[in-house]
This record gives structure tokens, C-alpha cells and sequence, in this order.
């Protein structure tokens, strides 16, 4: 592991906070348990949108970012992180490697579209190259292929599941 | 292989910047508690993730919510794994989350995807109908995977097909949301779904 490897503060307990959560879920083979309602996530009201100065995404011109578009931080991000502070420095920091808008958003437990707003000022400011996918991959049928012959190579039964990417 | 520094890399290592793969994604569908994170995780290579998809609700009939009128935007927790194709192409599988009360608007979320799986548990047949009636209106690719817990299906698939008012032409199969290799299978179907209509979208008539 490289020194300054993009680790979000406090990364381990997020992961296992998460993974709790998604528990909720997981129990689906107790099907025999009285089922609780869809357990929604309603984030505190205030805070994520404090974060983005009240702005939220795809209320301009521009459609919101996809879930799985890819950020990656430039070489300026990497070397404005000093300057950066709180979630801009994180997900800056978290972008050394690529991630998707919505692996940002659940390693750093940010809202979803706090993540885009903030992805989309800290790509204005040149911190970050936003890579929005073509909308034609998905009539690709090259593209295709290839997913349904890396799907085919997924073996009958996984090991135990690395904890992120 | 994948995160091996190349020798060129040297001084300038902080700096490179990786070129990011291309992403693709699947949707995972169906009522609650159907299996939809259990067979994300079944597939998944990394612990599913959670994160919260914007969904629009479309309210209908009685229902505490339906003081507010029209639509109203709630956010829900979403869970999705990833499984890299190859250096440079990632799936995603985003399983949507759903309640049988309401319409529900997954653009967000649903926009771009190659397909979908939408899941039954054919004792709750109701809580999938949303998501039937959601991918045929959006055109997207589907199959219906009815899962069956401990290899029983308590109907039989034409019922079943008949209850959901499914078309001929969309798949209908039962998977095990346990098997790794189950859901692999449940999502080359759907994948193929979307294959056949690329390439017949592709070769003039």
C-alpha cells in the first residue's frame, strides 16, 4: 500500500457502520420475520445542503451526474489538497484512485447529491476530471460482449468479499 | 496486475493520474425484503455499499404521506456492489429500492442502465408489479427473477406469469439470490435481453 493512500477519516468504522446498515436488507432469507418498512434514510435536513451552500444538483441546464460517473483527481487537486478543507478535501483525497459518484458518496457518508455539487465545483475549480458516461454505451454491442464474457468468468461461489475498491 | 506502479511512473508518481475505467451498470429490482442486496452481494467483489438514491413518489391512495400533494422526492438507502469486467470496464448493480404503495420514479438511478432484474417473491407478488410496470414503460431491458428460497417456487411460472401480466418476450426465471453463480446467470439473461435488442436496433430491417 502506497503512503497516502486515499483513506476517509475514521474509514474502518464508516465501512463497518455501513455494512451494519445494509444488514437491514440482508436479512431477507428470514422470511418468516415480520417485515419492517423500507428503511429510509432521511439525512439530517440541514447539514448536507449547508455543505453545498444551498445549491442542489441538476437544477441548472446540466442533468444531474450519473450514479456510476467516474472521478478521478488531478494532478492541481492532489497538490491544492493542503488548501482543501473538510469534504472537498476528502473527496479530492479519495479520488487518487478513480471512484464512482456513488462509491464517493457512501465511503464518505455524504449524500448523494452533495457529492455531485461538490464534485462538479471542485472539477470547475480543476481539482477533478468528472468522466460522464456516454449514453450510447448503452446500445454498445461491443460493449456488451464484453460484459457478458466477464460476467460468464465469474466463477459458481466467491470468497469472502474484499471490504471496498 | 490491475495496481502495479509502472517503473515510468518514478519521480512523477504523485502526480499520475489513472485513467478511470469505463462504467456500466444493471439495475436490481423488486419489492422489500425480496433479495435484492442479498443477490448484490452474492455477485458483488467488494461488500455492498449504501448509499441514498433520490426517488420520486408518486402517491397513491390513502396513505399518511398523501397530505402532501402531488410528488415529493424521498431518499432512500440504496445498496450496490461492483464487479470489474476488465482494467478498463466496471459494472455496477445498484439495487433500487421499492415500496408496493407508491409509484416510484428511479430515474436517478435507472437512467443509462443496460437492464434490469426485477425480483419476485411469488408470495408477495404485489410488491414487484411497480417495478414491472416501471421497466416496460421505460423501455429498458429486463428479465423477472423469481427467487426461490430453499429451491421452492410455490407457483407455477405460467401463473405467475400470468398474475404479472408480463409480456412473451420478457424472460422469466428462477434464480437462487444466495448462488453466486445463480445470479451470474439471472444477470447474462438480462444481458442478453439487451444484446439481442442492441443488435437488432443495429441491422436494418
Amino acid at each position: 500500500m502506497v503512503a497516502g493512500e486515499p483513506v476517509p477519516h475514521d474509514a474502518a468504522a464508516h465501512e463497518a457502520a455501513a455494512h451494519e446498515a445494509a444488514g437491514h436488507e440482508a436479512e431477507d432469507d428470514a422470511r418468516a420475520a415480520p417485515e419492517p418498512p423500507e428503511p429510509a434514510v432521511r439525512a439530517s435536513a440541514v447539514r448536507p445542503f449547508l455543505l453545498t451552500a444551498g445549491r442542489v444538483s441538476g437544477s441548472g441546464a446540466a442533468p444531474p451526474l450519473p450514479v456510476e460517473t467516474q472521478i478521478v483527481a488531478t494532478p492541481d487537486g492532489l497538490s491544492a489538497l493542503r488548501s482543501l478543507t473538510f469534504e472537498r478535501r476528502d473527496i479530492v483525497a479519495a479520488c487518487r484512485r478513480p471512484q464512482s459518484v456513488a462509491e464517493l458518496a457512501a465511503r464518505l457518508h455524504l449524500h448523494l447529491n452533495v457529492v455531485r455539487v461538490l464534485a462538479e465545483d471542485l472539477c470547475a475549480a480543476g481539482y477533478l476530471a468528472v468522466h460522464v458516461p456516454n449514453a450510447g454505451t448503452v446500445h454498445d454491442i461491443s460493449v456488451l460482449r464484453r460484459v457478458i464474457d466477464g460476467l460468464r468468468a465469474v466463477p459458481d461461489s466467491r470468497g469472502s468479499l474484499r471490504d471496498s475498491g | 496486475m490491475v495496481s502495479v506502479p509502472s517503473p515510468t511512473h518514478g519521480a512523477h508518481s504523485a502526480t499520475a493520474v489513472e485513467e478511470p475505467p469505463l462504467p456500466v451498470k444493471l439495475v436490481i429490482a423488486g419489492g422489500f425484503g425480496v433479495g435484492k442486496t442479498t443477490a448484490v452481494g452474492a455477485i458483488s467483489e467488494i461488500r455492498p455499499l449504501t448509499t441514498e438514491a433520490l426517488i420520486t413518489e408518486v402517491a397513491a391512495g390513502v396513505d399518511d404521506l398523501t397530505h402532501t400533494p402531488g410528488k415529493t422526492t424521498t431518499t432512500v438507502a440504496m445498496d450496490f456492489g461492483v464487479i470489474t469486467i476488465d482494467p478498463k470496464l466496471k459494472l455496477y448493480l445498484f439495487g433500487t429500492p421499492g415500496q408496493d404503495r407508491f409509484g416510484f420514479m428511479w430515474d436517478d438511478v435507472v437512467e443509462g442502465a443496460l437492464g434490469g432484474l426485477v425480483i419476485v417473491d411469488t408470495r408477495r407478488l404485489d410488491d414487484c408489479y411497480a417495478a414491472v410496470d416501471y421497466f416496460e414503460h421505460k423501455d429498458i431491458p429486463f428479465a423477472v427473477a423469481i427467487n426461490a428460497f430453499d429451491g421452492e417456487v410455490q407457483h407455477d411460472l405460467d401463473e405467475v406469469r400470468w398474475a404479472l401480466d408480463i409480456s412473451e418476450h420478457v424472460p422469466l426465471i428462477v434464480f437462487d439470490a444466495r448462488e453466486t453463480g445463480s445470479v451470474r446467470d439471472a444477470l447474462l439473461v438480462v444481458l442478453d435481453v439487451a444484446l439481442s435488442r442492441a443488435q437488432s436496433a443495429a441491422a436494418p430491417a
